[in-house]
């Protein structure tokens, strides 16, 4: 078993896919199965692995929950989500909870699963997580990390109301940099050194999240945190697959969430900072080229009225700078 | 769509059960008219009252007015006796004077001094006898000629010719019929009517008057037959006056004249006045029962033609009444057809939901065989794939075997190691691919399974009613609920015996549904929803029990309302409950609710359904 790639461990409380993924996983990997969470927590215990899957609907404990707890007993394990319907609540809570390398959805196609698992287990054998993370995790709640210079934070979002109260709560310990429209986002990009990003989906009647997954493309490195009023699930498959999001918040937004969930995404982009190698434990798939095309779109819908006469030209200079250093087209 | 309105057909409209609706026209109509009908008949009553009362007025005035005249005429006749009789009293004591200036002081003066002279005392004492008759005391006959001997002493007297003649000349050709003259002792001393002379008239009540009071005394009297100075006359109406004479000169009586005079002609005047008046009044007493008949025609017509137009006003009402009240009904059924309309959209769109709902969950139960199944199918095929060239080196081997007609046969080893060299002996396993099938074959056995509960559960294909285990149509919709319901919540179930009972599964399904995910819906994190079946007398009872928040006391009265949702605007129709009500009440069962919320909270629904339905 030696020349096997990785361990993997697999729960489901279905024993028919834990033989069937079994099949397909174990000429390449060391497959483990559990058939529930319980029997799942008892074997990431004892044993190391490399990548943990589980299906999010199971009796007893639920997949993100299960997920959580791996996350704390060995963060050095990619774990990924199997989900065969869309339970937002559990979605968001496997997001925030678990921080989930990827959404797995039912029936999966049977040659790219191997190659995810396959990936997973090279990020999760050469990058290495921090030391600190698991108490950093259980300190999340408590006090603030310290770290050398104040953080940038850019939030995209068209009203007001939650920047007031950003730089009023945060205005001492982080930068905060508001953007208005996506426009304005882009040329804040070029203006500053941005560290976490704070986004409604729709920001101005345009949906942000086409460019949220191009720029973690481009750079990981980069903290993201999304809130949104009505999510759909396919949306949130994707902004994690393909854009990594640390947080969802959903709206309304309560403060307190909203602290905590920025103190999380200082640490996390501190502990980006310290050990460079991290940033690919937050590796996204490659955005297809519907989204490529939203989001040229999106940016189109944005160059249109700034085309007008009321904004000068050095700003559209400024956009398309900031443009070609973020994405690099 | 089409199959969700199939799936619950026929809930929508009983929602609003027409049912005991009120009728708005036949009751307005009814009601309306024998109110309208009793209004008229008092109007009718009151109009002939009043006519009634109107003729009782008219002939009381009649009646008084014939009363009024009466009297007068009654008054007027006896003003006139009176008047003709002091007339004639005045004319004879004026006569009666001139006759005693004429005669008295020469003639008769003397000649009543000469009677006077007679003794009457004889006479006089022959007592009165009481007449057989009347019983009154009168004269004997004895008396009267003992008095009328009297008379004739005096008729003997030799002055009494002349006298006589000179007072038969004085009074012809007047009005006086008769004259007598009286002493004071009452002794008729003259009399024109000679047979008279004599008479004792002491007791007369008029010569009382004339010779004691000295006042004149007259009275009307009718006599059939009377000795006048011209001879006899027929019936006559008289007026006789005793009249006092006084000597010349003195206030003293000196003797009493009776004067007789003749009224006839001027009493008959008054009693032609008199019946001219009786009948003028009753010329006027028909006239006024003439005018009052006619009033009364006239008081009647008017009514009549007051009672023609109020009734026609009523009427006119009624019918107006009759068309706002149609038009009305006839907006009411619009609007409540509008309305049912409505509801029935609104219990459609609650059913799709539901629907949409168990689709979701069937889709995700769906996923999980399908899955696995696709997974080792693709795999198996794999497998396959790699059995290509093994099955080609097997069977080249068979042929050469078959056709070697010896006991060993030569193999190319150097030429035949490239061509095996894909061949991995470890991958041969067939048992492998054949367990995936297997699988494959139980992931197919799990969507038939599913198939056959949404079959069971929306009971397309069925009669809508038919005889049926409740405790399997439960299991069933438990099924369907679980893939809906989160895994943390346990469904219990604790089935007792029961009965097959006629219902209609569909829409049992629909209750028992609803209830499991209303109850899964009030379980926030894990816990328990509880179904229990039991026979309770002549029902069935089924307990939905859940381990959830409760219903707190400001929405438990209001559960069963129409419409009424906590769930935000667009995730609940408000309809769950009271269609489930609906369904239940249709089936002759009812369903109550029993909550608790705080410490050890949960609510459960009772729902009982009557097993002879």
């Amino acid at each position: 078993m030696a020349d096997k790639k990785g361990r993997i461990l697999c729960v489901d409380d279905e024993p028919n896919i834990l033989r069937s993924l079994t099949w397909l996983l174990q000429k390449e990997f060391e497959v483990v199965t559990a058939s529930s969470g319980q029997d799942g927590l008892a074997l990431v215990r004892q044993q190391d692995f490399d990548v943990v899957i589980s299906d999010q609907r199971m009796p007893g404990m639920m997949g993100s929950e299960f997920l959580r707890e791996v996350r704390k007993l060995s963060p050095r394990s990619m774990r990924m989500m199997l989900t065969g319907y869309s339970d937002l609540q559990a979605m968001l809570r496997s997001v925030n909870d678990s921080e989930v390398f990827r959404f797995i959805s039912k029936p999966w196609k049977i040659n790219e699963l191997p190659a995810v698992v396959a990936e997973a287990v090279y990020i999760a054998r050469h990058h290495p997580v921090a030391s600190a993370e698991p108490d950093a995790l259980d300190a999340e709640a408590g006090k603030a990390p310290s770290w050398t210079s104040p953080e940038s934070i850019l939030l995209i979002d068209d009203e007001a109301t939650l920047a007031e109260h950003l730089t009023q709560e945060l205005g001492s310990a982080l930068k905060v940099v508001h953007a208005k429209s996506i426009g304005e986002a882009v040329a804040a990009f070029s203006d500053n050194d941005i560290g976490i990003v704070l986004s409604d989906t729709r920001v101005a009647n345009v949906d942000t999240t086409a460019m949220l997954r191009m720029l973690k493309q481009e750079h990981p490195e980069i903290v993201t945190v999304v809130y949104t009023a009505g999510t759909d699930a396919g949306e949130v498959v994707n902004l994690i697959n393909q854009g990594q999001i640390f947080r969802f918040i959903p709206k309304p937004v309560k403060p307190a969430i909203l602290g905590l969930a920025i103190t999380a995404a200082e640490r996390k982009r501190q502990q980006m900072r310290m050990t460079p190698g991290l940033a690919k434990r937050y590796a996204v798939e490659a955005v297809d080229e519907v989204a490529k095309a939203a989001f040229s779109e999106n940016i189109r819908q944005v160059a249109q009225p700034s085309a007008g006469t009321d904004i000068p030209l050095p700003f559209l200079q400024r956009i398309s700078g900031g443009f070609r250093r973020l994405f690099g087209t | 769509m089409n199959q969700g309105s199939v799936v619950f057909a026929g809930n929508g409209e009983r929602i609003a059960s027409n049912v005991g609706r009120f009728k708005l026209l036949p009751f307005f109509a009814v009601a309306s008219l024998a109110m309208f009908l009793l209004v008229a008949g008092a109007l009718w009553y009151f109009e002939r009252e009043q006519g009634v009362f109107f003729r009782d007025v008219q002939q009381e005035q009649i009646g008084f007015f014939k009363q009024v005249q009466e009297e007068f005429a009654a008054r007027q006749d006896s003003a006139a006796r009176r008047d003709l009789l002091s007339i004639h009293e005045a004319g004879n004591v004026n006569l009666t004077r001139l006759f005693a200036n004429a005669l008295w002081e020469r003639d008769f003066a003397p000649f009543v001094a000469k009677a006077a002279q007679l003794s009457i005392d004889a006479c006089r004492a022959i007592a009165d006898v009481k007449d057989e008759k009347d019983g009154k005391m009168k004269p004997p006959a004895e008396k009267k000629a003992c008095f009328s001997e009297v008379g004739k002493k005096i008729a003997a007297f030799p002055e009494f010719a002349a006298l006589n003649a000179k007072v038969f000349d004085t009074m012809k050709k007047s009005t006086v019929f008769k004259i007598k003259v009286f002493d004071l002792r009452g002794i008729t001393v003259y009399s024109s009517e000679h047979a008279q002379m004599g008479e004792d008239k002491s007791t007369n009540a008029g010569w009382k008057v004339a010779a004691i009071d000295g006042k004149p005394a007259s009275e009307l009297t009718f006599r059939d037959k009377f000795s006048a100075f011209e001879g006899m006359v027929e019936k006559r109406d008289l007026i006789s006056s005793y009249l006092p004479v006084l000597a010349p000169g003195t206030e003293q009586i000196v003797g009493v004249f009776e004067i007789y005079s003749d009224v006839t002609p001027f009493l008959n005047q008054i009693k032609q006045t008199s019946a001219d008046i009786k009948k003028a009044a009753a010329d006027n007493q028909g006239k006024v029962e003439a005018a009052a008949t006619e009033n009364q025609d006239k008081v009647d017509g008017a009514a009549t033609q007051t009672l023609t137009i109020v009734m026609g006003l009523l009427g006119l009402l009624f019918g107006a009444l009759f068309a706002i009240v149609w038009r009305a009904a006839a907006i009411i059924a619009r609007q409540e057809k509008d309305r049912d309309r409505a509801q029935q959209q609104l219990a459609q769109s609650e059913k799709m939901a539901s629907l949409g709902q168990m689709v979701a969950g069937v889709a995700h139960q769906l996923n999980t065989p399908l899955a696995f199944s696709s997974n080792n199918i693709q795999m198996a095929m794999m497998a396959l794939d790699s059995y290509a060239l093994p099955l080609q080196v097997a069977g080249t081997f068979a042929r050469v075997v078959q056709n070697c007609d010896g006991d060993k046969v030569l193999i190319n080893v150097l030429e035949a190691r490239a061509r095996i060299a894909g061949i991995d002996a470890n991958d041969l396993d067939i048992k492998i691919p054949q367990a995936m099938l297997q699988d494959t074959l139980q992931g197919i056995d799990q969507m038939r399974e599913l198939v056959e509960n949404l079959r069971d559960f929306t009971r397309l294909d069925r009669s809508k009613t038919s005889r049926f285990n409740l405790n399997k149509s439960l299991q069933n919709v438990i099924y369907i609920a679980k893939s809906v319901i989160p895994t943390e919540i346990e469904v219990i179930t604790d089935f007792g015996q029961l009965p097959e009972i006629d219902c209609n599964v569909s829409q049992l399904n629909q209750v028992f549904l609803n209830l499991i995910n209303n109850a899964s819906h009030a379980i926030s994190g894990p816990g328990t929803i509880t179904v229990r079946t039991s026979v309770e007398g002549e029902r069935i009872r089924v307990d939905v029990s859940d381990t959830g928040s409760g219903i707190p006391a400001e929405h438990l009265s209001h559960i069963w309302d129409t419409y009424y949702t906590t769930k935000p605007a667009g995730e609940g129709t408000g309809l769950g409950l009271p269609i489930a009500r609906t369904i239940v009440s249709e089936h002759g069962g009812e369903i109550s609710v029993q909550t608790k919320t705080g410490e050890d909270s949960g609510t459960t629904f009772t729902v009982y359904l009557p097993i002879a339905a």
